[in-house]
C-alpha cells in the first residue's frame, strides 16, 4: 500500500483499522448494482470523506455502514469483528441524516437524550450529558424548544448533538451540509471540524461537494459509478488525480489528449494535437499510465495552470466566456486545443472580446492520466 | 426492517385471519352459487336472459349508479365551485353545513327523505295545497325518490375533493393563461376543469360504488329491482340465486377498487409554483352578489332538511302525523322515556358494546397490516392490501351474505361454534366491515412518516418495538384515532349487514331498534334514537377536528 502513497507518506506509523470495507456489493432492482466490490479502511480518528457525483454509490456504502440497508456480497468488519448481519441498533454508531431526522414529537433536549434513554441511562448522567453536548454545539440555551421552531442550521446541530452524545465509535454524516445556504455551510463546516478536533471519533463524511471534502477530510475516497476511483490525502486527490474522472470531479479541470512523444530517465515528452510540447518529470501521472513512445495520455491541466500570454506558449484562440467571481474571471477559451477552462486573476487586464490571445502553461503542475 | 421469524410470524397470522373473515367468506359464496345442483352455472346464465330476476337486477343497479354519478356530481362540483371560488356573506358558515349530510343516519336519515318528499311526504302535501293538485302526483317514488337520497347524501365524494383541488391550485394558473391571451371561457375549458378531472374521477368512482351497494333506499323506496335488495330477500330461500347475484356485485365492487387504486397512484395536478393559497373572489355587481347569497342559502336550506326533519320527528308524538305536511303534536317525552325505557336503552348499550368489540378487533387487525404493508419489504404484500380493502369495497349487504354462507356451520374460524342467530355474528360483521376504515387511516399516517425518523432511532440503539413505541405510535396516534373513531361510529349506526344478521331480540342494536319503531309507526321514538346516531357522529367530528388543530407536530423533519 506504501507505494500508492506520495513521498512524503511514506514509512509513516499506520493507524488502527477501525473500519474496513471488503467487497462490498449493493444491487437494487430499479436501480443496477449501485455498489461494485468497494474495498476500503478506515483509520481511528480519520475524518474520512465518500465523495462523489448522485448515484455514485455514496450514501448507499453509508447506509450499509449504518446498518440501514444489507450488501447482497462482502464484509463490514468494526476492529476486525463482523458486523455484515448485525442490526443498526448494536453497531455502536451515531449517524447524522441528509434532512437531520429530529423527532418531531419531542422537545430539543428530549430528542438529544434518546439515544441514552434507549441506553437506560440515570436521569441525572442523561441530563448531564445532554446538557454537555447542546453546548458543544452552542445550543444551551434551546433544550425546551420544538424542532419546528428552529432554523435549519440549528436542527442540524441539534441532530450533530444527538448522535454526539452516545459516544459512538464511528459518526456518519449524510450529506449534512446539503440544505443550508451558502454561509451558514461555511460556518457549520468549521463548527463540524472543531467538534471532530475535540472528540477525536472516527467520521465518514458523505458529500457531493467537492471542495467541502477538500477542505474538512484527512482522506478522501473519490467514487462514480459504485467504484472507487481514487482514495488518498487532499492534496493527492487535487494534485494527481488517479483517474480521468477524477480530474474533471475535482476542481476546474482540462483534461486534453495528446501523445507521448519521447520518454527517458530524467523527463517525459509530450506533444499536442496542435504541435506543441511540453515536458514533465515521471513522476507527474497516474500510476496506470504506461510511457511507451506513441501511447495517448490525458493530460490533466488545471484551469489557474494556464495563462494569457505574449509570446508562442502552449495554444492559442480567444476568450469565449468570462464569469467575474471577485477573486478573478473564470473563463471558457475556444482554442486550437478545443474548449479550455482558465482561471484569470483579477488583478489581470482582460483582452476584449474576439480578440486573438496565447496561453501558457505551467508544466510543473500537468499531470498525466489515462485516456478515456 | 429486515426478514425475520418475528416478521414471517406476524405475516401468516394476518393471512390466516384475512382468510378466515373476508377472503374465505367470499369463496364460500361463489361455491354456494354453483352448487346449485342444476349445473354450475345455472344461476349465472339467467344474467343474460333480458327478463330475469338476476338481469333486472343487474340492468336497475346499473342504471340507477350511473344516474347518481351525473346527479352527484353536478351538485357536488356545482356547490364546491361556488363556496370556493368567491367570497361573500356567510360563506364560512355554509360550507360547515354543506358536509351535514355525512352526519346523516343510514336508515332514518333515508326516511326523513322519504317523508320530506315520498307519498304524502311534507313537500307533495304542500305544493298540492298551494297549487291545488293531488300529493300523490307530486310524490318522488321508486327510482326518482332513490336518485334524490343519493344526490343528496352522495355529493360530498364530489364536493370534498374537487374543493380540496380548488384549495391547492392557487390563481396563477389563471393569471399565466389569462396573460396569453386565453378569455374567461377559454381558461375554464383548458385549464380549470381539465385541473379538476383527478377528482371529479375520484368522486364518481366513489359514488359509483356507494350507489351499487346501496340497499336502505331502494328498500324504503320501494324498488326492488337492484342487486342488493335481490340478495336479501333471497338469502334465506333461495341461496344459490342470491350468492349469484352476490358474487357478481363483489366482481363489480372489486373492479371498481382495482380502478380506483390504479387512479390513486396517478400523480396529483398540484401547482408547483410558489404562490400562496387561493384568493377568493369578491365580487362586485349587486345582480351577482345576490344570485351567489341565493344560491348558497337555498342549496345549504335543501341539505340541511333532512337532518333538521329528524329532529322534528323525535319531538313528535308517536301517530300524530296522519295526513298534514308535518306532525301535530309535539312533546319532549320520547327523549325522557328513551333512556327509562329498556326498550330504547338497550339498543343504545347493545350497539356500543357491539361496535366497541369489534374496533378493539379492528384496531389491532387493521393497525398490524397497515405496519406490514408500509414498512416491511416482502413478496405478497399486496395480496394483504387487497384483502384488507376488500369488505370496505363490497356492499355490506354482500358482506353479511358471505358470512351468513360461510358460518351457518361450525367452522375452524367460528372455534367449532355456529355463529348465525349467535351474538357474535354481528361484531364479526362490524369487524369485518371496518377494519378497512382503520387500515386506510394508518397506512396514510404512516406514509407521511418519514422513514428516516425510524432509521435514526434504529442508530440510536432502539429496537424495533421500542422505536415502534417512542417514534411511529406517538407520530401516528391521531391519524390510528381518526380511524377508530369513524369505523366506531360506522358501527352503531349500521343497519345493512345487521338487518341481514341480528339474531335475537334482547341483542338487537340501534339500527334494528329504529326499523322496528318505524314499522309500527312509532316514528317519534324511531327519530328519537336516530338523533342519538346524529349526536354521535356530529361529537366524533368535532373530537377529530380539535385533535386535528392540536397536532402541531409536523410529520417530516
Amino acid at each position: 500500500m506504501d507505494e500508492l502513497l506520495g513521498p512524503e507518506h511514506q514509512g509513516k506509523i499506520r493507524k488502527v483499522n477501525v473500519l474496513t470495507l471488503e467487497a462490498l456489493t449493493k444491487t437494487f432492482q430499479r436501480a443496477g448494482t449501485v455498489v461494485d466490490s468497494v474495498n476500503m479502511q478506515i483509520e481511528d480518528g480519520e475524518f474520512f470523506t465518500l465523495l462523489g457525483p448522485s448515484g455514485c454509490g455514496k450514501s448507499t456504502i453509508l447506509r450499509m455502514i449504518a446498518g440501514l440497508e444489507e450488501p447482497d456480497s462482502g464484509r463490514i468488519l468494526f476492529d476486525n469483528r463482523d458486523v455484515t448481519r448485525d442490526p443498526p441498533n448494536k453497531r455502536g454508531i451515531g449517524m447524522v441524516f441528509q434532512n437531520y431526522a429530529l423527532f418531531p414529537h419531542l422537545s430539543v433536549a428530549q430528542n438529544v437524550a434518546f439515544g441514552l434513554e434507549v441506553r437506560k441511562e440515570s436521569s441525572s448522567e442523561v441530563k448531564r450529558r445532554t446538557a454537555s453536548a447542546l453546548g458543544q454545539v452552542q445550543l444551551e440555551q434551546l433544550g425546551a424548544a420544538r424542532v419546528d421552531q428552529l432554523s435549519g442550521g440549528q436542527q442540524q446541530r441539534v441532530a450533530l448533538a444527538r448522535a454526539l452524545v452516545i459516544e459512538p465509535k464511528l459518526l456518519l454524516l449524510d450529506e449534512p451540509l446539503s440544505n443550508l445556504d451558502a454561509k451558514l455551510r461555511g460556518e457549520t463546516r468549521a463548527m463540524l471540524r472543531a467538534v471532530h478536533n475535540a472528540s477525536a471519533v472516527t467520521t465518514i463524511y458523505v458529500t457531493h461537494d467537492q471542495e467541502e471534502a477538500l477542505g474538512m477530510s484527512d482522506r478522501i475516497a473519490v467514487l462514480n459509478g459504485g467504484k472507487v476511483h481514487q482514495i488518498d490525502i487532499p492534496r493527492e486527490i487535487y494534485e494527481r488525480p488517479a483517474t480521468k474522472f477524477v480530474a474533471d470531479f475535482i476542481g476546474r479541470n482540462n483534461v486534453i489528449d495528446a501523445i507521448v512523444e519521447s520518454v527517458s530517465a530524467d523527463f517525459i515528452v509530450i506533444r499536442f494535437g496542435n504541435g506543441s510540447k511540453v515536458q514533465i518529470l515521471p513522476h507527474q501521472k497516474a500510476a496506470d499510465v504506461e510511457l511507451n513512445p506513441g501511447t495517448g495520455v490525458g493530460v490533466c491541466v488545471r484551469a489557474e495552470s494556464l495563462r494569457l500570454s505574449d509570446s508562442n506558449g502552449f495554444c492559442s484562440g480567444e476568450l469565449a466566456d468570462v464569469e467575474y467571481s471577485g477573486v478573478g474571471f473564470s473563463c471558457i477559451a475556444r482554442t486550437d486545443l478545443g474548449s479550455l477552462k482558465i482561471e484569470v486573476p483579477g488583478s489581470i487586464q482582460l483582452p476584449a472580446k474576439g480578440q486573438s490571445v496565447k496561453f501558457a502553461v505551467n508544466e510543473a503542475t500537468l499531470h498525466l492520466v489515462k485516456p478515456s | 426492517m429486515n426478514r425475520s421469524a418475528g416478521s414471517i410470524a406476524v405475516l401468516l397470522l394476518l393471512a390466516l385471519v384475512l382468510w378466515g373473515y373476508v377472503v374465505g367468506p367470499l369463496v364460500s359464496t361463489f361455491q354456494r352459487s354453483v352448487a346449485g345442483g342444476q349445473g354450475t352455472f345455472a344461476e349465472y346464465a339467467p344474467f343474460l336472459d333480458y327478463g330475469s330476476v338476476q338481469s333486472e337486477a343487474l340492468r336497475g343497479s346499473l342504471f340507477i349508479s350511473f344516474l347518481s354519478v351525473i346527479t352527484s356530481g353536478v351538485v357536488g362540483v356545482f356547490l364546491a365551485v361556488l363556496l370556493n371560488r368567491w367570497d361573500f356573506r356567510f360563506r364560512r358558515l355554509y360550507q360547515a353545513l354543506v358536509l351535514v349530510p355525512i352526519a346523516l343516519p343510514p336508515l332514518m336519515g333515508v326516511k326523513a327523505f322519504y317523508l320530506l318528499y315520498g307519498k304524502a311526504g311534507t313537500f307533495p302535501q304542500l305544493l298540492g295545497q298551494i297549487f291545488n293538485v293531488s300529493p300523490a302526483s307530486l310524490a318522488l317514488t321508486g327510482i326518482s325518490g332513490v336518485l334524490l337520497v343519493h344526490t343528496l347524501t352522495m355529493y360530498p365524494y364530489f364536493y370534498l375533493s374537487v374543493a380540496a383541488s380548488l384549495a391547492q391550485t392557487d390563481d396563477s394558473l389563471e393569471e399565466a393563461a389569462g396573460s396569453l391571451g386565453a378569455s374567461s371561457f377559454q381558461t375554464w375549458t383548458r385549464v380549470l376543469l381539465p385541473m379538476l378531472t383527478p377528482p371529479i374521477v375520484a368522486g364518481a368512482l366513489l359514488t359509483f360504488m356507494s350507489s351499487m351497494a346501496s340497499y336502505t333506499a331502494p328498500l324504503l323506496f320501494e324498488v326492488n329491482n337492484v342487486m342488493t335488495v335481490q340478495i336479501a330477500n333471497n338469502a334465506a330461500n333461495r341461496q344459490p340465486l342470491a350468492s349469484a347475484v352476490a358474487v357478481t356485485l363483489a366482481v363489480i365492487s372489486v373492479i371498481f377498487l382495482i380502478v380506483i387504486r390504479a387512479y390513486e397512484q396517478r400523480s396529483v395536478y398540484r401547482t408547483q409554483s410558489k404562490g400562496g393559497a387561493r384568493k377568493r373572489r369578491r365580487l362586485t355587481s349587486p345582480v351577482a352578489k345576490f344570485v351567489l347569497f341565493i344560491s348558497a342559502l337555498i342549496s345549504t336550506i335543501i341539505l340541511i332538511l333532512p337532518i333538521a326533519m329528524i329532529f322534528l320527528l323525535a319531538f313528535s308524538v308517536n301517530y300524530s302525523w296522519r295526513t298534514a305536511p308535518l306532525p301535530s303534536a309535539y312533546t319532549t317525552a320520547n327523549f325522557v322515556k328513551m333512556f327509562s325505557d329498556s326498550n330504547t336503552f338497550d339498543p343504545i348499550r347493545n350497539s356500543i358494546e357491539m361496535s366497541a368489540i369489534a374496533v378493539a378487533g379492528a384496531l389491532i387487525l387493521g393497525v398490524t397490516c397497515a405496519y406490514v404493508t408500509a414498512r416491511i419489504r416482502v413478496r405478497g404484500k399486496a395480496l394483504i392490501d387487497i384483502a384488507m380493502m376488500l369488505p370496505w369495497a363490497l356492499p355490506g349487504t354482500v358482506v353479511a351474505f358471505n358470512l351468513i354462507v360461510a358460518f351457518a356451520r361450525p367452522s375452524l374460524f367460528s372455534f367449532g361454534q355456529v355463529l348465525i342467530g349467535t351474538y357474535w355474528i354481528v361484531p364479526l360483521a362490524y369487524f369485518v366491515r371496518f377494519s378497512p376504515l382503520i387500515f386506510r387511516s394508518t397506512t396514510s399516517s404512516l406514509t407521511q412518516l418519514d422513514p428516516s425518523l425510524e432509521e435514526a432511532a434504529r442508530t440510536l440503539g432502539s429496537t424495533w418495538w421500542g422505536t415502534f413505541r417512542r417514534v411511529v405510535l406517538p407520530l401516528t396516534s391521531s391519524g390510528i384515532a381518526g380511524g377508530v373513531l369513524l369505523a366506531f361510529v360506522a358501527g352503531v349506526g349500521e343497519f345493512v349487514a345487521t338487518i341481514m344478521l341480528f339474531p335475537k331480540l334482547k341483542y338487537r342494536p340501534l339500527s334494528i331498534a329504529i326499523n322496528d319503531e318505524l314499522n309500527v309507526g312509532r316514528w317519534g321514538t324511531a327519530a328519537c334514537l336516530g338523533v342519538v346516531q346524529v349526536v354521535l357522529v356530529l361529537t366524533v367530528v368535532i373530537l377529530m377536528r380539535r385533535v386535528e388543530d392540536r397536532k402541531t407536530i409536523t410529520h417530516t423533519s
